[in-house]
């Protein structure tokens, strides 16, 4: 086993506006051969083992850092360690000791770049803090947008980019007895590999060449998640998007990558190096107005071909993505737009996904009532950590599933979901709607807080009506059709949630409009 | 849209003040929003982690803010056009920012017990306006003049001093620049 092995016991506290999972870690020595008396295994002893294994973490094989010499330790050091020590935190910080580490991040976060610098050079406890990566990148993200080469680091990219020049990096500064669970869980999800034991379940349905009568009455319809493989074998794309083709072709374009937009050679310079919590993820939603090409290797599967929103024509919300990012890079729990169904095919790499439908709300996820905000402000990286295992045995337990080079999944309308590309990863993703979800989306286009909830336009507010009339021109009649159906499904069936039902659901089906 | 007639709730201190408020007022932090909402208090609602001083600060702030938004909102709705009621909300809005300012304008440990106060209630725009005061109070200083103000224990030693200097040269160059700048202005 390379790396280090941390043993880690998780206790989930919920805390009014953080909501983080405070975690208590010890680290234990690396396991080494060694010839010892074999114990006899007690229930108790076997337990405490699994428990082990359970939390271990391995470190990337990649990480600069090393964890005897990291400076910061976890919290559960300090408070199970053998004697009773002050923390270089607290000395460090004066009267700022009181607050906690979150809201002092959120403090420095309004700090220009000289400030932090200076205030990283007041104490020890201050150089930690300033020292946070994130807060550099914001810092080199507003300066330089997408015109920064990225090196080592954040904090060093910025002073690089400043001044042309690298920056001194302290070389004999020692601390010790720092402890901070915010600082050093960062740092652990950063420099951690995706454990193995993750990637285990995998429930989805999948199928292979089936007709689109059959997806529709078997998954669309009864809105059920489904891995289509062989839809996208003639995809020009599959064989010809190297990284050379991309960069030739897209020479000159600039793609959105988080809050900027960059071209692509700067963004693989970043992908390649990088090791961080949230990486920076390119999601562009006009990468074919961009470059044509690019809209010409690829092709929608027959299974998605009804794209309703197209009567909207140039009006329409934003529908489909180019999507590119290094391992670690993804999206936490969310819930499509504007209660739209999509597809997700994956042209190079590969992605975790989790899925769960509409009514369970996945551990850790915070919607607001009006389901305009949803706060998930853990990482992926550690709501695997520290939610993963508690829903996995849950009656309604996720839909997971690796999906690789080749294939699609078809995300129903409704669902949460959480994607982690596993490696470098090249997708197309498409929001549609089809009949089936039609009175869904005239619903939720139609909310009073639709200036709110709506996306993916600058026309929220009129995007119902727009769409509608849009609709009655092209599909006279077709509006009240699907109402009438909906009335005499919903009067044969009993409502059914998907874990309910073996064959049919109405999960995510027709609603009445209020 | 007056708070006399309005529903009140009582809001109990960790060191047992109570302090009668108009729900509306209450509901300004989402936390007691849900306690309301959610569990259906009966009329007081204990606040363990707030004491007398700083919860008379926060509904202080409460009470402004929520009357300025009434104000606003009547405003709004008798003036015809948006337009002009733009103009008209306009000026109110400086005064409030104003009397923000000037609200957050205290000792650090009051202002840090608000930051903390702001937090645990979720009250986000006073949460962001302490948070904004604290970085104000950091902004600007040397590292002489933050270890003075905010009292911090320096254990570096000077050969880790010289390095960390080296390393953020390009800061107090920076600094020194503004600072000159300040002096002419």
């Amino acid at each position: 086993m390379k790396g280090l092995a941390l043993a880690a016991t998780s206790l989930s506290t919920q805390m009014p506006r953080g909501f983080l999972a405070v975690t208590k870690l010890k680290l234990t020595k690396p396991k080494m051969k060694m010839k010892k008396k074999k114990k006899p295994k007690t229930p108790e002893s076997s337990q405490e083992q699994d428990q082990d294994s359970n939390f271990a973490f391995n470190l990337k094989q990649t990480t600069s850092f090393s964890l005897t010499h990291f400076p910061i330790q976890p919290l559960g050091n300090l408070l199970l360690g053998p004697t009773s020590k002050t923390n270089l935190r607290d000395t460090g910080l004066g009267a700022l000791y009181c607050l906690p580490d979150d809201l002092l991040h959120d403090i420095l976060s309004l700090l220009d770049a000289t400030d932090l610098a200076v205030f990283s050079t007041a104490s020890k406890s201050t150089y930690v803090f300033s020292s946070h990566d994130p807060l550099w990148r914001s810092l080199v993200l507003s300066k330089f947008e997408g015109q920064f080469s990225f090196v080592h680091s954040w904090k060093y990219t910025y002073v690089n980019s400043l001044t042309g020049k690298p920056p001194l990096v302290p070389k004999s500064l020692k601390i010790t007895n720092f402890y901070s669970d915010y600082l050093f869980q960062s740092y652990l999800c950063a420099n951690m590999e995706f454990k193995p034991e993750w990637l285990k379940r995998d429930n989805i349905q999948r199928r292979r060449g089936i007709s689109v009568e059959e997806f529709i009455s078997c998954f669309e319809e009864p809105n059920k998640p489904v891995l289509l493989e062989g839809c996208i074998d003639t995809w020009p794309a599959l064989k010809k998007w190297t990284r050379g083709y991309l960069l030739e072709t897209c020479s000159g374009t600039e793609f959105a990558v988080g809050p900027v937009k960059m071209p692509l050679e700067r963004y693989f310079q970043y992908s390649d190096l990088v090791q961080e919590e949230r990486p920076l993820y390119l999601f562009d939603p006009k990468f074919t107005d961009e470059v044509t090409q690019l809209g010409l290797d690829y092709d929608v599967p027959d299974y998605f071909r009804e794209d309703l929103f197209s009567v909207l024509g140039q009006d329409r919300p934003d529908y489909r993505w180019i999507i590119m990012g290094p391992a670690g890079s993804g999206s936490s729990f969310h819930v499509d737009p504007n209660s739209t169904s999509a597809w997700n095919a994956v042209i190079k790499g590969s992605k975790k996904w989790i899925l769960f439908p509409p009514e369970v709300v996945p551990p850790g996820v915070h919607p607001s009532p009006d389901g305009a905000e949803v706060a998930c402000p853990v990482s992926i990286m550690e709501w695997f950590m520290n939610f993963y295992g508690s829903c996995r045995d849950w009656e309604k337990r996720p839909v997971e599933c690796v999906c690789r080079e080749g294939e699609v999944i078809f995300v129903p309308n409704g669902w949460w979901h959480l994607v982690i590309n596993l490696e470098e990863s090249i997708a197309i993703t498409q929001n549609y709607v089809s009949r089936r979800n039609l009175l869904n989306v005239l619903d939720f286009l139609n909310k009073p807080n639709a200036s709110v909830l709506v996306s993916g336009t600058n026309d929220r507010v009129n995007l119902h009506d727009k769409f509608k009339n849009a609709i009655d021109v092209k599909y006279p009649g077709l509006i009240n059709l699907l109402k009438l159906e909906a009335q005499e499904k919903a009067a044969k069936q009993k409502k059914l949630t998907f874990w309910e039902s073996a064959a049919d659901s109405s999960t995510g089906g027709f609603k009445f409009a209020l | 849209m007056a708070d006399n007639g309005g529903k009140k709730i009582t809001l109990k201190s960790s060191d047992g003040e109570e302090f009668e408020v108009p729900e509306v007022v209450a509901m300004e932090s989402q936390t007691i929003r849900h306690v309301i909402e959610d569990v259906c208090a009966k009329n007081s609602i204990p606040l363990l982690n707030v004491n007398s001083k700083i919860l008379s600060k926060v509904i202080e702030y409460c009470k402004k803010h929520v009357a300025a938004a009434e104000a606003a909102a009547s405003k709004a709705s008798t003036e015809e056009g948006t337009a002009a009621a733009a103009s008209v909300t306009k000026p109110s809005d400086e005064d409030l920012k104003t009397w923000d300012a000037e609200f957050v304008k205290v000792d650090k440990g009051t202002l840090f017990n608000l930051i903390l106060a702001a937090n645990y209630l979720h009250i986000p725009g006073l949460l962001d306006l302490t948070c904004q005061a604290a970085a104000d109070m950091i902004k600007g200083k040397s590292a002489k003049e933050i270890r003075k103000f905010f009292n911090l224990k320096n254990c570096i030693s000077p050969e880790e001093e010289e390095e960390i200097r080296r390393e953020n040269q390009w800061a107090f160059e920076e600094e020194k620049r503004t600072r000159a700048f300040d002096a002419y202005a």
